[in-house]
């Protein structure tokens, strides 16, 4: 896929793009705001790599032009600066997700992989893990067993997918499994877990509790 | 007024010194000057009533062949030298200075020859005495004495009527002074009071608007020092945030850089190598973070009356998302106990503190340890607590770990003992305590305590 990398650090750009040329995708590099700007004028990019501090025109600016134009390209915006409130503007206008200096490798590898999975859901079934995921047949396998999920445990299941890498809250799994007239106990959501925990976690994947929080989802091997 | 003891250099004390001694001089002049023109008044008035009896008696004395003497009725005389306040007595003497009636108690006057009336002071057994002399052509001396009562009264009564009028006056003035200076200082005492409200790192102007003309000027300057420690204090924070900010993406790129090097297939000696500056890249970013994050609390102004309510629980729960991942990789349990925690602050700072408090927990606990967070609300505070199983601070470091770059000696890890520096700046820059529980069997508790977050809690608090 065509990945621009804007950056006006030579030490980094150059790392950022050998890491994503390796990786297969067409990668191409600006310094600067105006050319980046005209860059993505002139190409339909699948995913920008965008900093923020440019030496002429700042990444805002750029994503903010950007974001005026009809365009699906997706924005990893990177910042040294004040972390928060970069990430917060940044998202504001139109970024799809931040990362600060410095990174890691895998941070930024996972990142770039699940903004790219997003302008490209491949057909036909998700491989996770062990786990093969049918999302349009509704079926799942855990190493070519098939497994029965509840309606309740599906869109539990579907909840982990959507936000890979994130810890979900209680109170979010309650929010969208059920609604406001439904009385909970207060293990409702535990007990749901762990019967989606026990189906499924033969599969190279695992729910693992975060105490007093939620439940985060891990997949081995991906 | 509300300090028992006034202090030493005290304004009102120095007025009162000078004042005092000076109305009292006053008023004593006064006085003695009111006793002169009492005694005038009181001496003059009386003698003229003393010249009287005196003349009298010189009309009554006869000279015949015995030689002169009084030819008067006991009774007249009597009634002539009666007096309802003073005791009067008379001497009448011839021309060869005879007593010739009355008392021989008087000693003859000091202007005996003269021929005209003359008034002055004697002794009559032992007590003063105003006399009144005449002489008759014929040489006879008439004196006729009186005690002082009725004088002395006199001159009391007019002392009095002026006395204690101006010393009531007096009085009045300088309670007059007094409630002036008081007042006069209040706007000095505002100042003090605002001053001593305020967080240590606080450097607005302090209000001039309704600052006295007199006081005006100082408190000009005071403020103009104020600005100069500002501007000089925001140049180091810039300069600070600057290089920091700088130092993060050349470390982005050799982070990025030894990283991809360690994907590669390197002998085992090249890759503990690589391995070492990779760590100590990692320690440069962080405390190049840790840095921005100093300036960035620094620079804050959280006391800003337009600080938002918060909870702090909404900033535990962002920084789950933050951490979880970071524990499982160094085989920590963080776990969360949150309860609603309202307060008013800046979350860009407050998140900032949890996660160097985070940090700190992860970092020096032992993989298998257990971190737990908790938010809520206790009374008129709101906290947020970090506890770990760690090995705990040393009770010899405890006072000193809130320093900046104080590590503990013989920590592991890559810390630069910033992390509890950042969590004191935020907590004191929204007012609350940071409180540092440690002990080598249980780890460490860390607890940030604000005031909680109530209606009107903008409003300076009576205290």
């Amino acid at each position: 896929m065509r990945i621009l990398v804007v950056e006006d650090d030579s030490l980094l750009a150059a790392g950022l793009t050998r890491l994503l040329t390796r990786a297969g995708h067409g990668v191409d590099h600006v310094g600067n705001g105006g050319m980046a700007d005209s860059a993505l004028r002139a190409t339909a990019y699948e995913l920008v790599v965008l900093d923020i501090g440019l030496p002429d025109i700042d990444g805002f600016e750029v994503l903010r032009r950007l974001r005026q134009r009809p365009s699906a390209t997706n924005v990893l915006v990177l910042t040294a600066r004040d972390a928060v409130e970069d990430r917060v503007r940044g998202l504001d206008l139109g970024a799809d997700d931040y990362l600060t200096k410095p990174f890691s490798l895998t941070e930024f590898e996972a990142r770039v992989r699940a903004l790219l999975r997003r302008t490209s859901v491949p057909p036909g079934p998700m491989i996770v893990g062990g786990l093969t995921i049918d999302v349009e047949a509704k079926h799942v396998s855990a190493n070519g067993t098939s497994v029965d999920l509840t309606v309740r445990e599906w869109a539990l299941l579907e909840l982990f997918l959507a936000r890979p890498g994130r810890v979900l809250s209680k109170d979010y799994i309650a929010q969208k499994l059920f609604n406001f007239d439904e009385q909970l106990a207060p293990n409702t959501i535990e007990v749901y877990v762990s019967r989606l925990r026990a189906k499924i976690e033969g599969g190279g994947v695992r729910i693992r509790t975060v105490r007093g929080f939620g439940y985060l989802w891990e997949s081995f091997n991906a | 007024m509300h300090e028992a003891a006034v202090p030493a250099r005290s304004i009102r004390r120095r007025l009162l010194v000078v004042l005092i001694p000076s109305l009292l001089f006053l008023v004593l002049c006064g006085g003695a000057l009111t006793y002169l023109v009492a005694l005038r008044v009181a001496t003059s008035a009386y003698d003229r009533s003393l010249l009287d009896p005196a003349l009298d008696m010189a009309q009554n004395v006869r000279i015949d062949a015995d030689g002169p003497h009084l030819d008067m009725l006991i009774q007249a005389q009597e009634a002539l030298l009666y007096d309802h306040a003073d005791e009067m007595v008379f001497q009448i003497r011839d021309a060869h200075d005879r007593v010739i009636a009355g008392t021989q108690e008087l000693a003859p006057s000091p202007a005996l020859k003269t021929g005209e009336p003359d008034f002055y002071d004697g002794i009559y057994r032992n007590q003063p005495v105003r006399i009144a002399s005449v002489r008759s052509g014929s040489g006879i001396y008439v004196q006729v004495g009186e005690t002082l009562h009725k004088r002395q009264r006199l001159i009391w009564e007019i002392l009095a009527a002026e006395l204690v009028p101006t010393l009531l006056i007096a009085l009045v003035a300088i309670a007059l002074a007094w409630t002036a200076v008081t007042h006069g200082i209040a706007p000095l005492s505002r100042v003090r009071e605002e001053l001593l409200r305020r967080g240590p790192s606080d450097l607005r102007p302090l209000s001039e608007a309704d600052a006295p003309l007199e006081i005006a000027p100082a408190l000009r300057a005071f403020n103009n020092l104020l600005q100069r420690i500002r501007d000089s204090s925001a140049v180091q924070q810039r300069f600070l945030a600057n290089a920091a900010h700088q130092l993060r993406t050349p470390l982005a790129g050799l982070q990025m850089h030894l990283e991809m090097l360690l994907r590669r297939d390197l002998d085992a000696e090249v890759r503990g190598e690589v391995g070492d500056m990779h760590v100590a890249t990692l320690r440069a970013s962080h405390l190049a973070t840790q840095l921005l994050a100093l300036a960035r609390a620094e620079a804050s102004d959280a006391h800003a009356k337009d600080a938002p309510r918060i909870d702090l629980r909404d900033v535990a729960d962002a920084a789950v998302q933050r951490w979880v991942q970071r524990a499982i990789a160094r085989n920590i349990d963080l776990g969360f106990v949150l309860d609603p925690a309202p307060v008013t602050g800046d979350p860009l700072l407050m998140a900032e503190m949890l996660d160097n408090l985070i940090d700190n927990a992860i970092r020096y606990t032992a993989s298998g340890g257990t971190v737990t967070v908790r938010s809520g609300g206790v009374g008129a505070f709101a906290y947020l607590s970090v506890e770990d199983n760690g090995a705990g601070i040393p009770e010899h470091a405890r006072n000193r770990v809130l320093e900046r770059f104080y590590r503990v000696a013989g920590t592991p890890g890559d810390g630069a003992g910033l992390g509890l520096a950042i969590a004191k700046e935020v907590v004191d820059r929204h007012g609350g305590m940071l409180d540092v529980q440690s002990a080598a069997t249980t780890g460490t508790l860390i607890t940030a305590r604000f005031p909680a977050s109530a209606p009107d809690v903008t409003k300076p608090a009576s205290s």
